[in-house]
């Protein structure tokens, strides 16, 4: 049985009690063994742990596991509609051969994620089955290859069941901006998932998979992960490939993870972070192994967070944001405070000026990136007399409302003699934001804001948007 | 906004290609015909006219990064992925799936991808 849909206290980073001295907050745990057997009794908190043991233990087949998630994602998937592409019969055929395989090999034959079914965003590449990115553009595209982070899932047992809705190319905050269908929220299905991993979100939220994988330029895992009630992680830039990624704004992009449970997204990420030589951008640095840093709450000693000092991004709580957010952020403050943490407010005046030039900086790398789609060597193609005619009305066609706004904005700010009033001018507003962070983790191990300013608006709420 | 209505003079050349000057001199509105031929997005005169306001909308907003003191502050050109070369050995690779390439074509005549006239009188 899959854990029950609340939300549930986390598995927190244990830290020595030792006095540390202050630095960017690292955990570290003195306790040696897998986090397996160390979790708290009561329903699991890792659905990837429970399925593993299911499947060790003899007690469940993979086809049964299957069966169960694939038949919760049929009644669920007329409301939600949180897949564009269902693979139901390549599943459960993956989970009949790992059963086989069981059967033969045992232990050896579970990989850490045998069994798991995941969602992909359907921005990033899957060789088995369409990827359209959410555009009209890309409608019947099958890719020639995974996405890194698809493969290494692969590799470690996991087992797709489908490629999720989104904002086409990434672009939006709802999902109502895919060339397909609007996603709902599992918990009020009047309402958005968020976006732009709209759809990876609310399938995991509803159980209709596991875990999911998404992207996040300017929130896009963040922000729906916050709206649909799950975990969503965006790594540091570069600590996943974006191979196989549908580019939307190569500086900003990254692959990110949804799970039910902290441990379920910290197990993802190490599956899918490393280097990769297939993306130029991907980072050197060494891999941890995230899961051995969570500990059990019942192992901590009764203030684990002392020392730990936590700064709240004021701006992230002033004008424009709900008070229902703003009082569970401060409830979340006070429960830190609790665990032994000093929790205050900083500002960061820097920040507000981190929209504009966030807009600017997408806005041009997207019309960049989004200039492949040409109607030639892949998906739609309207037929013309002319070959920039070709392009022209393949483009206007295929691509969305939205898209073509950020590919004329991006056209605009990159136009000759332009660069320096707009790109590069938001690159040096970057350095700035970067250095006023750099600042505050000085002073603070961890800083908090709310991921959106609102909980999950209702559909058709935000007319255009722009940003 | 005030600062955008004191930007908007003439520029000295009225060659659509000039470079316009930077700074305390003119940048061009949005001209969204020419903009949607750079990107070669097709656009209907409506279409233009309902993109136009919107564009303009985010440009004034842009603004605001002009009044930003930047002196002496490097851009963010790469993030610290403490990669070493990012180069890779030049060596060719043969990709393992042509076939799904291939079959990815809208317009394929073996071996020419097909695309209609690339000469026009411009």
């Amino acid at each position: 049985m899959p854990p029950p849909l609340q939300a549930h206290r986390m598995l927190l980073s244990h830290r020595r009690a030792s006095p540390i001295p202050r630095r960017r907050f690292t955990a570290v745990s003195s306790l040696s063994s897998a986090p397996a057997k160390t979790l708290a009794p009561g329903p699991p908190a890792s659905s990837i742990l429970s399925i593993r043991e299911s499947l060790l233990s003899g007690e469940r087949t993979a086809a049964d596991i299957t069966s169960e998630y694939l038949s919760r994602l049929r009644r669920t998937e007329p409301s939600l509609r949180s897949f564009i592409h269902v693979a139901a019969a390549a599943a459960e055929r993956e989970a009949e051969e790992l059963d086989r395989r069981i059967a033969s090999g045992g232990r050896d034959a579970v990989g850490p994620l045998a069994g798991v079914l995941v969602g992909v965003k359907d921005n990033l590449c899957t060789a088995s089955m369409p990827s359209t990115g959410g555009s009209r553009i890309l409608d019947g595209f099958q890719p020639a290859y995974d996405a890194t982070a698809v493969r290494r899932l692969r590799e470690a047992g996991a087992i797709v069941v489908g490629k999720t809705n989104l904002d086409e190319f990434g672009m939006g905050s709802t999902t109502e901006g895919s060339g397909f269908q609007v996603t709902t929220n599992p918990w009020d299905d009047s309402r958005v998932p968020g976006g732009s991993s709209g759809g990876s979100a609310s399938a995991v939220s509803a159980r209709q998979c596991v875990v999911s994988l998404g992207s996040d330029t300017g929130g896009s895992v963040r922000q729906p992960a916050s709206f649909c009630g799950v975990v969503g992680l965006k790594p540091t830039y570069g600590r996943v490939s974006r191979f196989g990624l549908m580019a939307y704004a190569s500086s900003l992009d990254v692959v990110g993870c949804f799970g039910s449970s902290v441990f379920d997204t910290a197990t993802i990420l190490s599956v899918i972070a490393g280097h990769d030589k297939m993306d130029s951008t991907s980072s050197s640095h060494d891999v941890p192994d995230y899961r051995s840093d969570l500990a059990s709450l019942s192992l901590l000693e009764s203030k684990p967070l002392n020392n730990v000092r936590i700064g709240i991004i004021q701006e992230t709580l002033g004008e424009g944001v709900d008070a229902g957010v703003i009082s569970s952020i401060r409830s979340a403050a006070s429960h830190l405070e609790q665990l032994g943490s000093v929790v205050e407010e900083v500002s960061m005046p820097s920040f507000s000026l981190g929209l504009p030039a966030y807009y600017i900086l997408a806005s041009s790398e997207a019309s960049s990136n989004l200039s492949r789609y040409d109607g030639i060597r892949y998906g739609q193609q309207v037929s013309a007399d002319d070959l920039n005619e070709m392009y022209g009305d393949s483009r206007a066609n295929g691509l969305g409302h939205e898209v073509k706004m950020r590919i004329l904005m991006g056209t605009y700010a990159l136009s000759a003699g332009y660069y320096d009033a707009y790109y590069k001018r938001a690159q040096q507003v970057r350095t700035l934001v970067k250095k006023s962070f750099e600042e505050a983790l000085g002073k603070y191990d961890i800083l908090i804001s709310p991921a959106a300013p609102s909980a999950a608006y209702k559909i058709g709420m935000v007319l255009s948007a722009h940003l | 906004s005030t600062r955008w209505s004191l930007l908007r003079r003439r520029p000295l050349s009225s060659s659509p290609n000039a470079a316009p000057t930077v700074g305390p001199g003119p940048l061009e509105p949005p001209d969204l015909p020419r903009l949607a031929n750079s990107a070669r997005i097709s656009l209907s005169p409506q279409e233009a006219e309902e993109f136009a306001p919107k564009i303009q909308q985010v440009v004034d907003w842009f603004g605001q990064l002009q009044a930003v003191d930047l002196e002496s502050i490097e851009p963010s050109l790469r993030a610290d992925t403490a990669a070493g070369s990012s180069l890779r050995e030049d060596k060719a690779e043969p990709f393992a799936n042509r076939d799904a390439i291939i079959e990815a074509l809208p317009s394929y005549d073996d071996p020419y991808i097909k695309v209609p006239n690339a000469l026009t009188k411009e």
